[in-house]
């Protein structure tokens, strides 16, 4: 309850809510078969990292001078990393798509055969 | 007071949209969802102080990766998971579904477990949301660490997003005859 109302000033809330995120992104990488379902699970994994890091720079620390900024730099190389990562994924499924007009990752098995 | 129903509602609006993300059948459906996420956390950026990562965050993923996203979703026909042979396996759903509830039951556990060491390390806990850290202090900050003690890394990440964009473009480009 205490925690209910201190809101936006304590960390447990920012933390359970990238929890969330976290467990919907597991969710979602385990139980879809779309590979663009897939990927959005890995986006909603990177921004729950993202959530922690920012969350620990701005409570973890005891100066509040605007130098401790190390976990919103580790955010920004998070953002960057998911970009690149989100570019050649949806390249591969592209190129995946125009050989078996599929994206369904059940189907697409030639290497068991 | 007022910080602190913003707050709840920004956190309501990206909770609800992620589980949005992950259950609904279409996935077009799940690609919007998931920009009201980006939003959202965005806003979480900014009530956590860091605005320029709230920028960049609007700027990247609302405008970019999920636009890459949309393109894959409606270049690749099947929109709806809807049919017998797109559904979902039932036991991935139930796999996933355990897996995703164990993680999440175990974090919150774990933080109720830490509350008090946390709240000893929070400079803010019981204190009314202020501006502790000076406007025009945050991004000079965050460009001198980016450009000094970050310098490596940054050029390392700046680099490889060339090659994965290279990459990107050589994969789906077509073979010329």
């Amino acid at each position: 309850m205490d925690q209910l109302i201190q809101g936006p000033n304590a960390l447990e809330n920012y933390l359970i809510l990238a929890a969330l995120l976290f467990a919907c992104g597991i969710f979602a990488m385990v139980s879809r078969r779309n590979a663009v379902g897939i990927l959005m699970g890995v986006e909603l994994i990177l921004n729950a990292a993202g959530i922690n890091f920012v969350a620990f720079a701005r409570f973890g620390h005891d100066k509040v001078d605007g130098n401790q900024l190390d976990g919103q730099i580790f955010t920004l190389f998070i953002i960057v990393l998911a970009a690149a990562e989100a570019a050649v994924a949806l390249a591969l499924v592209l190129a995946v798509f125009q050989t078996h007009r599929t994206i369904s990752l059940d189907e697409v098995d030639e290497m068991k055969a | 007071m007022i910080a602190t129903i913003i707050f709840w509602l920004i956190a309501l609006l990206t909770a609800s949209s992620a589980i949005l993300v992950v259950t609904s059948r279409n996935i077009l459906h799940a690609a919007f969802s998931l920009c009201m996420t980006f939003l959202g956390v965005g806003a979480i950026y900014i009530l956590l102080h860091a605005d320029f990562v709230a920028a960049v965050q609007l700027i990247v993923y609302v405008g970019g990766i999920l636009v890459l996203i949309m393109f894959a979703v409606m270049f690749s026909s099947n929109v709806v998971e809807d049919t017998a042979e797109h559904g979902r396996n039932r036991l991935a759903m139930v796999a996933g579904g355990t897996s995703a509830v164990a993680i999440f039951a175990a974090i919150v556990l774990l933080t109720e477990r830490l509350a008090k060491p946390l709240s000893a390390a929070n400079k803010f806990a019981g204190a009314e949301y202020v501006h502790t850290v000076s406007v025009v202090g945050r991004e000079t900050g965050l460009g001198h660490y980016l450009m000094g003690q970050y310098m490596l890394p940054f050029e390392v990440v700046s680099v490889l997003l060339l090659a994965a964009l290279i990459g990107a473009v050589v994969i789906v480009r077509k073979e010329l005859s």
